[in-house]
C-alpha cells in the first residue's frame, strides 16, 4: 500500500514537460511533412530551419525534463496491472526518452554532416558536431527518418494505450497526466 | 609695394638658405612623389583565397571562389596609382554542398549562364589608421556598383601579401530572384574577405 504521501497524479512540471514536448512534435511531423512536399528553395529552407529551432528546443527540454526526472520519479503504476504490462509500459517510456534525444541529435548532425549550420530562431548559431560529408549526410538522413517512423509508431501506441487504461481498464493513467482534472476515483 | 618686396625677398632668403643648407635633401622631397610608381604584382592562383560569408535561415555559411585573378598595382607611396583590378569566375563558386551549390549557380541567384564573370577594380585608394580602403565598381550579375573596401597590404620579399574585406548587399546587384528576393531566410548583407599572395609581375 502506498503512503498517503506518495503521488498518485504527474506534477504539474512534469505535465508541462509532458504536454509542450508532445504538442512541439506535432509541430515537427508537419513541418517536416510540408517540407518533404517541397522542391529545394527558399520555402523549404524556411520550414526546415523553423524544424531545426523546435528540434533544438525539443533536445533542451529533454535534457532539463530527464534532470527533472532523475529527481522526481513518476507516480507508481496502477497495482491491478499484469507485470508485463508493467515491463511494456517502462520500455515504452524508455523508448520515449531516447528518442527525445536521437531524433534532434540525428537531425543536429545531419545539418553539421550538409554544411548547414542550425540557427536557433536566428538568435544564435549551434555548432557543427561534426564536419561536412555527403555521405554520412544520407546515412544520418536515414537514420533521421527510421526513428522518425519508430516515433510515430510509438506515439499511436501511447495514446492508445492511455485511452486503453482510461476506457477499459477504467484506471488513473491517462486522468494523471491531464491538467485541470481532480484525480477520480478509480483504482 | 613695399610689404610685397619684404615677402619676395624673404622667400628668396629661405630658398637660397635651403639650397646651401641642404640642397641634396631638398630635391628628392619634392621629386618622390612623381617619380614613385606601384609594382605591378599578379596574385598567386594556388595560395591566394576569395571567401563570402552568407546567413541562411539565421545561420552563416560559406563560399570560395576556386577560380579568379587579381591584378594588382600597389605601392604605399604611390596610392593614386595604385589599384586592384580582380576577376572572378562565377562558375568556380563553392559553398561546400551541392544543393546550394545548384541554387547558387542557378537563374534566382548568381545566373552564371548569362553572367559568368564578375568583376572589381578600384577607382580611388586612401590611407587609413589600420591599412587602406579603397572605392571601386563592383559588377556583379550584371549590375555595377561602388563597393568599398577595406584591406592590409605587406610587402615580402619581392611580393606582397595583401588581406581585406568587403561588405555589400545581395540585392543591389539583383542576386536573389524569386523566393530568394525575400531576406527573411537569406539575409541581404555579405560579408567578402580576400588574401592575396601577390607576385611581381614578370
Amino acid at each position: 500500500m502506498p503512503t498517503t504521501s506518495a503521488p498518485t497524479r504527474y506534477s504539474g512540471i512534469a505535465q508541462v514537460f509532458h504536454w509542450i514536448i508532445a504538442a512541439l512534435i506535432v509541430t515537427q511531423f508537419t513541418l517536416a511533412w510540408m517540407a518533404d512536399d517541397l522542391p529545394l528553395g527558399a520555402r523549404k529552407l524556411g520550414l526546415l530551419a523553423r524544424h531545426k529551432s523546435f528540434g533544438m528546443t525539443i533536445l533542451m527540454l529533454a535534457v532539463l525534463r530527464l534532470l527533472w526526472r532523475m529527481f522526481n520519479p513518476a507516480p507508481p503504476l496502477p497495482a491491478g496491472m499484469a507485470k508485463i504490462e508493467k515491463i511494456l509500459a517502462k520500455i515504452s517510456h524508455t523508448a520515449f526518452y531516447v528518442l527525445l534525444f536521437a531524433m534532434p541529435l540525428t537531425g543536429w548532425l545531419m545539418s553539421s554532416a550538409k554544411n548547414y549550420s542550425v540557427s536557433w530562431f536566428g538568435l544564435f548559431t549551434w555548432p557543427n558536431l561534426i564536419g561536412k560529408n555527403q555521405d554520412n549526410f544520407d546515412l544520418l538522413r536515414a537514420t533521421h527518418e527510421y526513428l522518425s517512423d519508430a516515433l510515430f509508431a510509438l506515439a499511436i501506441v501511447h495514446i492508445l494505450a492511455a485511452l486503453k487504461h482510461h476506457f477499459w481498464n477504467k484506471d488513473d493513467v491517462l486522468v494523471r497526466m491531464l491538467p485541470f482534472k481532480k484525480p477520480e476515483k478509480r483504482r | 609695394m613695399r610689404p610685397c618686396s619684404m615677402i619676395l625677398f624673404a622667400a628668396a632668403a629661405v630658398s637660397a638658405a635651403n639650397l646651401w643648407a641642404a640642397p641634396v635633401q631638398a630635391a628628392p622631397m619634392q621629386a618622390a612623389p612623381m617619380q614613385a610608381a606601384p609594382v605591378a604584382y599578379n596574385a598567386d592562383p594556388q595560395t591566394s583565397k576569395l571567401e563570402f560569408v552568407g546567413v541562411q535561415a539565421g545561420a552563416e555559411f560559406k563560399g570560395v571562389f576556386h577560380k579568379f585573378t587579381a591584378a594588382v598595382d600597389f605601392a604605399p607611396d604611390a596610392l593614386a596609382a595604385s589599384r586592384l583590378d580582380v576577376q572572378i569566375d562565377m562558375n568556380s563558386v563553392d559553398s561546400m554542398d551541392k544543393d546550394r551549390d545548384t541554387t547558387i549557380h542557378g537563374s534566382d541567384v548568381f545566373d552564371v549562364a548569362h553572367f559568368p564573370t564578375a568583376h572589381y577594380v578600384t577607382k580611388s585608394i586612401t590611407k587609413t589608421a589600420s591599412g587602406y580602403s579603397a572605392v571601386g565598381s563592383l559588377t556583379l550579375h550584371g549590375v555595377t556598383k561602388d563597393v568599398p573596401i577595406d584591406f592590409q597590404f605587406a610587402a615580402l620579399g619581392s611580393g606582397a601579401k595583401l588581406d581585406g574585406t568587403a561588405k555589400l548587399k545581395r540585392l543591389d546587384f539583383g542576386v536573389g530572384q524569386g523566393d530568394w528576393k525575400s531576406t527573411e531566410w537569406v539575409a541581404d548583407p555579405v560579408k567578402v574577405s580576400f588574401s592575396l599572395v601577390l607576385k611581381p609581375k614578370t
